[in-house]
């Protein structure tokens, strides 16, 4: 057994070399493939991050009665926040929301009327943001049930229509992968099976002196693995030198958004080895079955 | 060296007075046994028609036919790279069609093959072109070096192990292939128009070689068009023609002789 993989890794690297013209054209496709697909994948994980920090500006808002005391209202707060849906909670007292009111009066550069009022008109208000936008209505109903809410602002239509806008560019985001990840799989297949055609001779005689079907197709496998292999880790070397200057220039972007894309580098690694070496075997695979099915 | 042996008279192969042809006890010696065999392509043409073929162990026999008379069918059906539509391949006593996956590829190693085109890498040198038949068969790195330097010996190619393909006659290209049919000590040797493509010196040759091969008890099943040789040998000739066979008879000549 031992004796049988060393054989096959050895006539992979030994087939890697020998017909290295085919083998680095291989590579250098699954290169290219595997920079695309990452490309599309680093775009997609960007897209994400942005639309998700447009959901989270979803909240809902609860006018609070003006005669609700404060117990009340403290108390409703805690409630609503233990809620499994609740991201987090806010309560804007009177005094706050018209501090806010005004400022945004003056940033709108308009004259400021209500400093001629008595009394602040404005009801506290409690703020909650949730987990998951699509998740809203039993927060909700829970806070126009209680008797210190005077009422819940609409938020429906607006959450309906963030989230029906999130989901189409999401949806196309994943259909645009799936089809660039589609191409890169049949690209990579055919150049490994140019390479295995290279050697469909190597085959037939082999198959003739009696190799038994593991003995012709392993080191196929392995050298497509060794492919797939060479083609990631060279794709990933790219990728990290060309991280840190695209990483400048994005920034400046990407800096309004407070964009968690700590997983990002794991992710795409794991995405790019995984492609690479699975589609180099696959390829291989599928490659010399058709011979050995004679 | 082109001197035919001394001629006789041809016997048909089933007259024969020892009775081998048909009998259960020839069948049990034999190391191929073709019983109405029957070849249909998937595209409806039929290849072979009700074969009958008894090769007993040391037999040297020419396979003759014009082209397409079904040769390399049957030759297909030996090394079971073809499954006969009807009828029964026995190759040294197991029937081909009843192998498993697994199984075939031992059976191809009782069998050495040889082509008129050699068939040999490019890029290894004559002795890694023998080695490679047993290595990938899986024979322990050990045993793999003995067993090639005998065969290529037994070749008279011992002082050419280290070139390359390239760098060799057709001759000694040929007989490079026929060191790798002979490295699995097969029961079998079939040549499929092994002088095809080499001149009639050389030819004569290969064929001395492929004679002292069957001289050590290795049984010979040759395809060929090459009626000098065929008729100069005076051995065992069957006649394909359109997938029947036509005449089977020792110490034949190419064409019929009435």
């Amino acid at each position: 057994m031992i004796s049988f993989v060393g054989f096959s890794l050895k006539r992979a690297w030994l087939g890697f070399w020998r017909n290295s013209v085919m083998s680095l054209a291989a590579t250098a496709t699954m290169i290219f493939m595997l920079v695309l697909l990452s490309g599309f994948f680093v775009i997609l994980t960007g897209l994400n991050a942005g639309l998700q920090f447009v959901e989270q500006k979803v909240q809902i808002v609860a006018d609070v009665r003006k005669t609700a005391p404060d117990l009340a209202i403290m108390s409703l707060r805690d409630r609503t926040a233990a809620l499994p849906e609740v991201a987090s909670i806010e309560y804007v007292d009177p005094t706050e929301a018209l501090r806010r009111f005004r400022e945004r009066l003056a940033q709108q550069g308009r004259e400021d009327l209500t400093q001629y009022l008595d009394s602040n008109p404005l009801p506290g208000s409690i703020e909650v943001k949730l987990k998951d936008p699509h998740v809203f209505g039993n927060v909700v109903q829970f806070l126009r049930a209680d008797p210190a809410v005077e009422r819940v602002q609409e938020v429906q239509t607006l959450i309906d229509r963030v989230l029906t806008v999130t989901n189409l560019l999401r949806t196309g985001g994943l259909v645009v992968l799936g089809l660039v990840g589609i191409v890169v799989l049949f690209i990579i297949i055919n150049t490994i099976r140019l390479a295995v055609v290279a050697r469909a001779e190597e085959i037939e005689i082999m198959r003739l002196v009696g190799a038994s079907d593991a003995f012709i197709r392993w080191p196929f496998i392995f050298e497509g693995a060794l492919v797939g292999l060479l083609g990631a880790m060279i794709t990933l070397g790219l990728m990290a030198l060309a991280a840190d200057p695209l990483g400048r220039v994005m920034t400046g972007f990407f800096e309004v958004l407070p964009l968690q894309l700590g997983s990002l580098g794991r992710d795409l690694t794991v995405l790019v080895l995984g492609t690479g070496v699975g589609l180099g075997v696959v390829g291989s695979w599928v490659s010399v079955r058709s011979y050995l099915l004679k | 060296m082109t001197q035919a042996p001394p001629r006789a008279a041809a016997r048909s192969y089933r007259e024969r007075p020892v009775g081998l042809a048909q009998t259960d006890a020839a069948v049990d010696g034999a190391v191929l046994v073709l019983h109405s065999v029957t070849k249909t392509y998937p595209n409806g043409n039929t290849a072979l028609r009700d074969v009958e073929l008894v090769v007993p162990e040391g037999d040297f026999v020419f396979l003759v036919g014009p082209s397409g008379a079904g040769k390399s069918t049957l030759i297909k059906l030996l090394i079971r790279d073809e499954v006969a539509t009807d009828g029964a391949v026995i190759l040294d006593g197991q029937d081909v069609a009843r192998l498993t996956r697994r199984q075939i590829p031992r059976i191809r190693r009782k069998i050495g093959i040889i082509f008129q085109d050699f068939k040999l890498l490019p890029t290894k040198t004559v002795w890694e072109n023998v080695a490679f038949a047993l290595e990938v068969t899986g024979t322990p790195r050990r045993q793999i070096a003995p067993a090639v330097d005998r065969v290529l010996s037994l070749v008279g190619l011992a002082a050419q192990a280290q070139q390359l393909p390239s760098q060799l006659s057709g001759g000694e290209q040929q007989r490079t292939a026929i060191a790798r049919a002979l490295v699995h000590d097969p029961r079998l040797v079939i040549a499929d128009e092994p002088t095809g493509n080499l001149d009639p010196l050389i030819s004569w040759e290969i064929i001395q070689l492929l004679l002292r091969i069957n001289g050590l008890g290795v049984t010979v099943l040759m395809a060929t068009h090459n009626a000098e040789i065929v008729t100069a040998l005076r051995k065992r000739v069957v006649a394909l023609e359109d997938g029947r066979i036509i005449r089977d008879e020792i110490g034949a000549a190419y064409h019929r002789e009435d």
